[in-house]
């Protein structure tokens, strides 16, 4: 029932009013009634529209399924939406199906944004070197030196220095999720994307990688993370959003968010999680 | 038993076997290189896009996976010539036969490995911006190839036994030799010996080589 009506108002969405205008606030990052569904019933993102400013640091939360993760894979060009668009910095960035475009994502800007996982992705051929220079190299046109010598910085900046030329099976779970995130910010992005990057990690290693977050954070890094860590949250967010069944049910500062949700959804998810932590 | 051993007939041998042992190292490395290169080319036809492709493709591995290697091996000895008309050396057959047969086996091996590269693997490539062919090259068949190799290399050993089977199509190979000696000097029990220790000398270091490298894969994964 609910799919039917959602599928039935999908194609009415017009694709050619939107415009990305650069205005003062909430440019950065603008989602438009972005659609996705997988199969015939699954909607994860139910016609979501979000602003996001360049010195913003959105935290999404949200149950399991609620298309958190989907949102940072779409925003990475991961996979395609069906309808509604995405502007980044105030450009055309993703167009849904419904656009009718032959090019739905524009590669110049998908290579400003770096992305970092849950599961290790570090590539276990290659050392932590390799790991950090085979996209400066492929893809962002330096020289070994040059990237090499960018690494060096970044592994520094992380505590990771000694491990340059170590195997991602010689390091522990937050030393590659360290790496990786070096990895990420080796191209220089203007947004970075973290998909519950630590719910992997034992307990003790999670607060190095949150550190390092922090860290970028203080740098003014612009950031999307989806986390189910609720104190992470309210410690790195300039706004958080809660998402459930595929909608933005509300947003926030994280004052405003944890202390006085107004959604009674929103309430309830907080109260179960809260009480585990 | 109160069989009593007796090597010495064998002295005089040395050179027969030594001859027939190179003819069996010449198989087994000529169907090996032939094996891991064919055998690469099929895996790549398997996982083709187009079925007009990898259907052909499925269907050579399953045929020198489901036929016995012996058929395989005699079916070329005697068929090929007849229906090409020319005559093709011994060795060269019993290559082509081994090889083929390897090919098959290491396309899947190759396939194993390239499905064993994960898929969060794929992802990280495209947030780093590489493209599809640098995400191959880069990434999938490095580690394709590393997963792959315990398996390409008990293929290969397997490939050096079975090669003692073109023996039976009167190819002068370390199996050929000894059935001759065993035969003239009624000393079955003492030259099946030798020739199996031979054989056996020539296959423990590879699959020690194995049992280390997979040693060192579990290692490496655990952690």
């Amino acid at each position: 029932m609910l799919s039917m009506r959602t599928m039935a108002a999908q194609p009415n969405i017009p694709p050619a009013v939107l415009n990305f205008t650069a205005s003062s606030t909430g440019d950065f990052v603008q989602f438009r009634d972005v659609y996705k569904r997988y199969g015939e019933n699954l909607v994860v993102m139910d016609r979501m529209s979000l602003d996001m400013r360049a010195d913003d640091r959105l935290v999404i939360i949200g149950p399991s399924g609620s298309g958190k993760s989907s949102l940072l894979r779409v925003m990475m060009g991961l996979e395609g939406v069906q309808g509604g668009q995405i502007g980044f910095q105030g450009k055309p960035y993703i167009f849904g199906e419904d656009a009718g475009r032959s090019k739905r994502i524009d590669a110049k800007l998908q290579k400003q944004i770096g992305m970092v996982f849950q599961h290790y992705t570090l590539f276990p051929h290659l050392s932590v070197l390799g790991n950090l220079i085979l996209a400066p190299v492929k893809v962002g046109g330096l020289s070994k030196a040059e990237a090499s010598e960018r690494a060096r910085m970044y592994l520094a900046r992380l505590g990771l220095e000694s491990k340059l030329h170590a195997y991602p099976s010689q390091l522990s779970g937050g030393q590659k999720q360290r790496v990786a995130i070096a990895r990420a910010l080796m191209l220089e992005p203007k947004l970075m994307l973290f998909d519950e990057v630590t719910s992997a990690l034992d307990p003790e290693m999670v607060i190095e990688v949150q550190n390092v977050m922090l860290q970028l954070a203080e740098q003014k890094m612009a950031m999307i993370i989806v986390t189910h860590d609720m104190h992470f949250a309210r410690d790195i967010a300039t706004r958080v959003v809660f998402c459930a069944g595929g909608k933005i049910v509300e947003q926030g500062t994280p004052a405003e968010m944890f202390k006085c949700p107004k959604e009674a959804r929103t309430r309830e998810f907080l109260e179960k999680v809260l009480h585990l932590d | 038993m109160n069989y009593q051993f007796d090597f010495h007939f064998l002295e005089g041998s040395f050179g027969s076997l030594l001859a027939g042992l190179r003819v069996t190292v010449e198989l087994a490395l000529a169907s090996n290189v032939m094996g891991l290169v064919l055998g690469f080319l099929l895996c790549l036809l398997v996982m083709s896009r187009w079925a007009f492709v990898r259907w052909p493709a499925q269907l050579f591995i399953e045929f020198f996976r489901c036929t016995p290697a012996l058929l395989q091996i005699v079916w070329f000895f005697y068929c090929i010539p007849m229906m090409v008309d020319v005559y093709i050396d011994p060795i060269v057959m019993g290559v082509l036969a081994l090889g083929l047969n390897l090919t098959a086996f290491n396309a899947e091996a190759y396939r194993a490995g390239v499905q064993a590269a994960p898929k969060e693997h794929i992802d990280a490539c495209v947030a780093l911006g590489l493209k599809p062919w640098q995400r191959t090259f880069c990434v999938v068949l490095p580690q394709a190839l590393r997963s792959a190799m315990p398996v390409l290399m008990t293929n290969g050993i397997g490939s050096l036994q079975q090669s003692a089977l073109v023996a039976i199509v009167a190819v002068a190979d370390l199996m050929y030799v000894g059935k001759s000696l065993a035969t003239q000097a009624y000393r079955p029990l003492e030259t099946y010996t030798v020739v199996a220790l031979i054989y056996f000398a020539l296959s423990l270091p590879v699959a020690r080589l194995v049992h280390v490298i997979e040693r060192r894969q579990e290692l490496a994964h655990q952690r």
